[in-house]
């Protein structure tokens, strides 16, 4: 069944947290909702699963009235970034409890659970208490209760958040082959993270605000990124801007940086625009005149990755570079940037054109 | 929606429960305040502030309101230090072992009351503990009963006997919960246990501290227990708090009235007291920088 | 110097705990002379211990028989905490849960409301539920006295139980239910079966204040229904001898000692842990 909403608004304390937001979710597919951290996505899934009373709209699952029913009857099934299990209950217990409370007895439940544990790798685990577990066991509890009942709307809010890296890693790669196992169900997952946006997506929704501002398959929206917003919230070092100028057939950025218009923003007209980069495709060195030189502020090591932040004329500068380096702040480094791959939006914030793929 | 009804059903029965419990007395005692009257009496006569406009002159009354924040904050002050400073021997070392836990929370399970009567036995004059030990040693007994300063020394005793476990055991607690990363932080800064303690532990205590001490004053407030067994407010009132006062005058006297017009003063600024030491609290408490 | 300091703390506190109950015990065994000719403190020694006190508050010796007044406070005690303890934390849950209000009253006006009950003194109130139990035919009975200490014992569980009740995750309970139960089964389900600290706590202390009870008990119960704090203070007041009256508050004290030991396993064992916050 579809899962339908239609001009959902939360308002609290006088502040906006959600604002119409109309959407159509359909069964089998994985919607990500991408957005930084009080965009509203952990808003939006307490929605609709009744935690949040919304003001105003209406929510449909097929034709029932979600929104009046309580949540106790909405049979949504939610996954919190912390691993929140029932602390009294052995494991296989946590699994059955929601099959239980639907109805089913007892040998079935059990049943269920265990084929469900064995699903998630927990079946040694199953008579210990969730706090005997290591993190990313308990949270494959809480996915294992979410998944148990098969019900026709999944949540998860950021359920690898609080996980390692590695684990991560693993962890995304097995929700591919879960979560594509429930066909029949729409199953949504909030993440601020672009890698498992693309990884995992179906459907990719950019929450800014309390709205949706983009969607559309994940590769599109990673691609063709509305406004500054979104190409910041998909990036991940978030997407560098700097000011500048077409003019005279050529791109000036700042006093010294210019370089003749590539093939992709060649139709656009005169004028001050906005310039984004990526982080993965700012080049490090180079001496033409689309480069610059510029003193490293900031160095961090992410996983196998080394991001380098440069101060320069124009602006702050993301580098993401393979690899482990060693800069140390203060250091002088050129940086060019490749015409070919530069995203322009007007002054607004509006994509005006991008390099595609 | 429904879940107004749960809402409803979790709070109300308690709450209605002692509204109903309540209700009557209070309006009673506030219509009785003003009326003049005793138990033989079939209807409520009204006598308007009489009531009222006698207490503001009754000295007596106001001076064992005075009275009383000797008995409440000293007390209550020395209770918590004391407390505080057996729930930090009893959270590591030596003392935490089962015995002294234990021991020293006996008090808090006996009957205060009882204990009072065995206080007086120990403060007896001729035949008592206190001054049978004192002679031992070669000092002069005292006249516990009968000179105000003792007999004043003597409730404070029972009292600190009595509550000192209340603020020990809630404080232990507290001690028990706190999270260990700064303990070990600070000694790997080799912060002294002194600075340690002002600097984390205190702070760290201080919602527990403020809670145990309100809840600690307002019963301490009505001290009447060990005072009605141990010195009947006595010598003379030296000892007569607020509690003993209006339980004299109202249930003694039978000045029933009267003693209600005193109880809803006493309830009046009590409430005051304790919203102006809530407000100082939460101001004290208020994490410092940030 | 610090250690010297810490050990003498130790000693002190420990003696002056044991001070008073010592006292009582020694003397509840003592025979007329080694009272009434000046303190004397070791049985053998300087006296040949008897049981005449505990002969006469046992029934033994016809004098007066505490047992009666140990049900009485048993049953009383037990009921009282029992209802304040049952309304109390679901009280308290609602109070950590959801936000009530009236008019511009909210959820710490109404926490101030429950611990406020705990403010007026026990004089005051006395007459009119002296009255409202007449009205009632409650006076001097189990009921009564279990309604009226009900009014005080449910503002100590519900001052414990909401700042227990907020440090548990909120997302439990609203897992729950998310997976079929309504509120209240939540509560029941997922809530209580973590509380028990909390609730040993709350009703520890229920148990203690309601126990240790004096006035009401004094005012609103006769014969009937005598409590052992009443039945104590009953003895002091006629001219009972100190050796009985000291055996008679050692009898009424030892049944909650052992709560003692019950409080101490829990602290021990961490269960304590935010069981007061």
């Amino acid at each position: 069944m579809n899962l339908n909403l239609r001009d959902v608004s939360v308002e609290g304390d006088g502040e906006v947290i959600l604002s119409n937001i109309s959407y159509d979710f359909e069964p089998g597919k994985i919607y990500i909702l991408i957005g930084r951290t009080t965009s509203g996505k952990t808003s939006l899934m307490r929605t609709i699963s009744g935690l949040i009373e919304p003001t105003d709209g209406e929510i449909y699952l097929g034709d029932v009235r979600l929104d009046e029913v309580p949540i106790w009857k909405r049979g949504i099934a939610m996954v919190y970034q912390q691993f929140i299990n029932y602390p009294h209950r052995t494991v296989l217990g946590n699994v059955e409890f929601p099959l239980l409370r639907a109805g089913v007895s007892k040998a079935d439940a059990k049943a269920q659970a265990l084929a469900m544990l064995e699903k998630v790798g927990l079946t040694e685990f199953k008579d210990r208490k969730p706090s005997q577990l290591s993190g990313g066991q308990q949270q494959r509890v809480a996915i294992a209760r979410a998944l148990v009942r098969n019900t026709q709307v999944i949540l998860l809010d950021e359920p690898l958040m609080n996980l390692d890296y590695k684990l991560r890693e693993q962890l995304r790669e097995e929700f591919r082959v879960l979560f594509k196992g429930t066909r029949d169900s729409v199953t949504i997952y909030a993440t601020t993270e672009p890698t498992e946006a693309l990884f995992l997506g179906d459907e990719l929704l950019v929450m800014h605000e309390g709205r949706i501002i983009q969607h559309g398959k994940p590769n599109e929206v990673f691609e063709y990124p509305s406004t500054i917003d979104v190409a910041q919230i998909v990036n991940d070092p978030p997407m560098s801007i700097v000011d500048g100028e077409i003019k005279d057939g050529s791109v000036s950025i700042g006093k010294s940086l210019n370089f003749a218009l590539p093939s992709h923003i060649k139709s656009q007209s005169a004028g001050k625009y906005k310039f984004g980069i990526r982080a993965s495709e700012v080049i490090l060195g180079g001496t033409g005149s689309n480069s610059e030189q510029g003193e490293v502020s900031l160095s961090e090591v992410s996983g196998s990755e080394t991001l380098l932040y440069v101060k320069l004329n124009i602006g702050e500068v993301v580098l993401q570079l393979e690899g482990i380096h060693d800069y140390h702040i203060g250091q002088k480094v050129t940086i060019s940037l490749d015409p070919k791959r530069v995203f322009l939006f007007n002054m607004d914030g509006s994509l005006c054109a991008a390099p595609g793929n | 929606m429904t879940n107004k009804f749960y809402k409803r059903l979790f709070l109300l029965p308690g709450l209605l429960l002692l509204i109903a419990i309540i209700i009557f007395p209070l309006l009673f005692t506030i219509r009785v305040s003003m009326a003049n009257w005793n138990v033989s009496q079939s209807g409520l006569d009204w006598a308007g502030g009489a009531n009222w406009a006698r207490m503001f002159h009754d000295g007596p009354f106001w001076s064992s309101l005075l009275r009383l924040f000797y008995f409440s904050f000293v007390t209550t002050t020395l209770q918590y230090v004391l407390g505080f400073a057996a729930a930090l021997f009893a959270w590591k070392g030596i003392a935490s072992r089962r015995f002294f836990r234990v021991l020293w929370l006996i008090p808090l399970m006996t009957t205060p009351s009882v204990m009072a009567i065995v206080w007086r036995s120990i403060f007896r004059e001729d035949i008592g503990a206190a001054n049978g030990l004192l002679t031992k040693i070669g000092v002069d007994p005292i006249a516990w009963s009968t000179s105000i300063f003792p007999a004043t020394v003597t409730i404070t005793v029972a009292e600190v006997w009595q509550w000192t476990p209340f603020m020990f055991l809630i404080l232990l607690a507290g001690l028990l919960s706190l999270p260990k990363e700064q303990f070990l932080s600070a000694e790997i800064d080799g912060a002294s246990t002194w600075r340690t303690f002002w600097s984390i532990t205190f702070p760290l205590m201080a919602p527990i501290s403020i809670g145990a001490i309100i809840i600690r004053l307002i019963e301490a407030s009505k001290i009447f227990d060990s005072i009605f067994n141990l010195t009947s407010a006595g010598p003379g009132s030296a000892t007569e708090t607020p509690a003993y006062y209006l339980y004299t005058r109202g249930l003694r006297e039978f000045q029933i009235s009267y003693g209600a017009t005193m109880g809803l003063m006493y309830l009046i600024l009590a409430i005051l007291t304790l919203t102006i030491l809530g407000q100082i609290f939460a101001r004290l408490s208020k994490p410092r920088g940030i | 110097m610090k250690k010297i300091f810490k050990f003498l703390f130790i000693f002190l506190w420990s003696a002056f705990v044991l001070a008073p109950i010592s006292w009582a015990l020694v003397t509840s065994f003592k025979p007329p002379a080694a009272v009434n000719n000046g303190a004397t403190f070791i049985p053998w020694l300087q006296f040949k211990p008897t049981l005449d006190g505990w002969k006469d508050i046992t029934g033994v010796s016809g004098y007066a028989n505490l047992f009666p007044p140990l049900f009485n406070s048993a049953i009383v005690t037990f009921f009282a905490t029992l209802i304040s303890l049952t309304f109390g934390c679901m009280a308290a849950y609602g109070l950590s849960r959801f936000s009530y209000g009236w008019k511009h009253y909210k959820n710490p006006d109404i926490i101030f409301f429950f611990i406020s009950q705990r403010i007026m003194p026990p004089a005051v109130l006395a007459v009119p539920f002296f009255i409202l139990l007449k009205s009632l035919n409650l006076l001097d009975t189990k009921q009564g006295l279990v309604l009226v200490l009900t009014s005080g014992l449910m503002p100590i569980v519900v001052w414990l139980l909401v700042d227990f009740f907020n440090q548990l995750p909120k997302e439990i309970d609203e897992m729950a239910m998310l997976e079929g139960c309504n509120p209240f089964e939540a509560f029941v389900r997922t809530i209580l079966p973590l509380s028990k600290p909390g609730l040993t706590v709350a009703g520890m202390f229920s148990v203690i204040f309601g126990w240790n009870d004096l006035f009401f008990a004094l005012v609103l119960t006769f014969t009937n229904v005598q409590t052992l704090p009443v039945a104590v203070v009953a003895l002091n007041g006629t001219v009972t001898p100190f050796w009985t009256l000291s055996a008679s508050a050692i009898f009424s004290i030892l049944p909650l000692i052992g709560l003692a030991f019950v409080v101490e396993r829990f602290l021990s064992k961490g269960g304590f842990a935010g069981a007061v916050r």
